[in-house]
């Protein structure tokens, strides 16, 4: 056991500084073809939005399914303007973050308590193992039958398709520890709750990290779909609403728009990453 | 200091008697210790070497309290009940990835409750001593491995725990920053004092450090030779090797330690073939 750890390992600071330098070059050489790149990323969705519009224009596609972007761009101002967007865009986001917050906190609690406690687990895991696969779009009708129409069968819905999540990932966080570091909780008397605070939560946070993604993204699929049939606004209501008047423009600028909320919250969960995953360095 | 050590009785700080440890294995148990005595008057430094495999992190993690023995005694005396009785530098990577080099460093004495303001200082002073200045606040993945190390050993020491626990803390590093970390050591130690155990499969770093060296049996682990190493104090590592003396008792401990390192192998042979 005495072998292995005996392998040569450079570690001299100059060494490492020189590494450092090593990859400014690298990053600096790249630039010139992620430049190129760039300039291509950018430029295939324009030459696709035109064609498209080319298109639509010469009659080769039906315009009652493919309205030209110009169209639909037309909408999106006017919708704007009448506010009415502005209004479903805020509902569907507090739905969505009310939801998170209501399901993340109790996965979490419990996660970590069937993490670190064998009898928790022990407790809880046939429930867990019984709820998480039922498809949480099943549910939703149950669900609006017991909270009504109004917001709180919003939050429920959300909550309830984010709350295994974060609990399972959790829970596997916390157990897939390395024994070295519970050794070494041990061997400098962390009691309890630093145990707890030091060790299991940021040990456990990659795996939370996961869970919590995971989450964000099922949320905007479980709200969606809440609002087509429970709600008199939000994004998943506009849609619904232009599916069921024929408006396709307006049906257009809703996916567009929901497009784009995905496009923030994966956004915001990059730089989430960044403040509570400092130590980890993002895998490329 | 001297004086009243030599009237007064030295109760010894660590009392280990026919101490076994056997694993539950898989094909068979595994005999890890086997019937080990031991006993460690305060203030003294004993390195412990021998085959891998022989039982050494087993026989330190028993003492560390991380492990149960499967018999025998084991007395370690705690004297100052507001700081740990010992502090373990493990084999293995184990400082914090998610804490910061200083984080990592001020870990015992925050979990023991010093306050910020009286352990910031003695925190900065290991974190020179050990060479990372520049590194106080990167995370361990921006490490290297021997810097790792480092971390792991400015851990233990600024812990200021009544004994060390080494277990082969500087086999991972590259033979400048081991002699550099090695005298270190030896300044340290002489400015403290304190009772240290201290594995290592370097028959020189046993002699350069210790003032006694356990030589282990191949598996299972017994206590084989005890050798007092009474060069003088303060030691200069290159300086300590050159005299004759060392050679000498270098080559005392490798003839023990050669005959264990043979029938490991001839054992490891042995099982592999069955
Ligand atoms: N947790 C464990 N479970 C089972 N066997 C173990 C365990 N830890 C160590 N051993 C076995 O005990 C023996 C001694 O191991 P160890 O104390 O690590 O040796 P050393 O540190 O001298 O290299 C080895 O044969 C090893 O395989
Ligand atoms: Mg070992």
């Amino acid at each position: 056991m005495s072998g292995p750890a005996a392998s040569a390992v450079t570690d001299a600071p100059v060494q490492d500084q020189r590494a450092a330098v090593r990859t400014e070059l690298r990053l600096s050489g790249k630039t010139k073809g992620q430049r190129l790149e760039q300039a291509l990323s950018l430029f295939s969705p324009i030459l696709l939005l035109v064609l498209w519009e080319i298109i639509v224009d010469v009659h080769l596609l039906d315009r009652r399914f493919f309205p030209a972007p110009s169209s639909i761009v037309d909408t999106f101002k006017d919708l704007l303007v009448s506010k009415e967007l502005l209004i479903d865009v805020k509902d569907t986001l507090v739905r969505v973050l009310v939801g998170l917050v209501m399901g993340t906190v109790p996965g979490l609690l419990l996660g970590a308590a069937m993490g670190l406690s064998a009898p928790v687990r022990a407790f809880f895991k046939p429930m867990v193992a019984a709820l998480f696969p039922i498809p949480k779009t099943a549910i939703l009708p149950l669900i609006m039958l017991i909270f009504g129409l109004g917001e709180m069968s919003k939050y429920v819905s959300v909550a309830i398709g984010v709350v295994f999540l974060v609990l399972i990932n959790t829970m596997a966080g916390v157990i897939n520890i390395e024994q070295i570091y519970l050794d070494v909780g041990k061997n400098f008397g962390a009691n309890r709750w630093q145990f707890f605070r030091t060790i299991a939560i940021p040990g456990a946070m990659p795996s939370i990290f996961t869970g919590f993604h995971i989450s964000v993204n099922v949320c905007l699929l479980i709200i969606v779909t809440v609002e087509f049939v429970g709600a008199k606004t939000g994004i998943g209501y506009l849609i619904w609403k232009s599916w069921q008047t024929f408006s396709i423009e307006t049906l257009y600028v809703g996916l567009v728009t929901t497009a784009f909320l995905g496009f923030l919250a994966q956004l915001g969960l990059d730089a989430l990453r960044r403040v509570i995953l400092p130590w980890k360095p993002e895998p490329r | 200091m001297e004086a009243r050590a030599a009237l007064t009785f030295v109760p010894e700080k660590i009392e280990i008697r026919n101490l076994s440890k056997v694993f539950p294995g898989r094909p068979r148990p595994v005999v890890a210790v086997d019937n080990v005595s031991l006993s460690v008057p305060a203030g003294q430094f004993v390195c412990v070497v021998g085959p891998s495999g022989c039982g050494k992190t087993t026989l330190l993690r028993i003492v560390a309290g991380l492990e149960e023995q499967t018999s025998g005694q084991l007395e370690v005396v705690h004297q100052d009940q507001s700081k740990r009785v010992n502090s373990m530098i493990f084999q293995e990577q184990s400082i914090f990835p998610w804490m910061s080099v200083r984080d990592n460093i001020s870990y015992g004495l925050r979990m023991r409750g010093v306050e910020k303001k009286t352990y910031e200082a003695v925190v900065q002073r290991y974190i020179a001593k050990v060479g990372l200045t520049h590194f106080a606040d990167a995370y361990p993945y921006q490490l290297s491995g021997g810097m790792k190390q480092r971390v792991s050993i400015a851990r233990a020491f600024a812990n200021d725990p009544e004994i060390l626990l080494m277990d082969e803390p500087f086999a991972a590093l590259d033979e400048q920053n081991k002699i550099l970390l090695q005298e270190e050591l030896l300044r340290i130690w002489d400015e403290t004092r304190k009772t240290v155990l201290f594995i290592t499969h370097s028959i020189d770093e046993a002699l350069v450090l210790s003032d006694r060296v356990i030589v282990m049996t191949a598996h299972p682990g017994r206590v084989k030779a005890d050798i007092a190493v009474s060069f003088p104090r303060p030691r200069e590592v290159y300086k300590l090797k050159s005299q004759p003396e060392f050679g000498q008792l270098a080559y005392h401990v490798w003839e023990l330690l050669r005959e264990e390192v043979m029938r490991a192998k001839e054992l490891e042979a042995a099982t592999s073939a069955s």
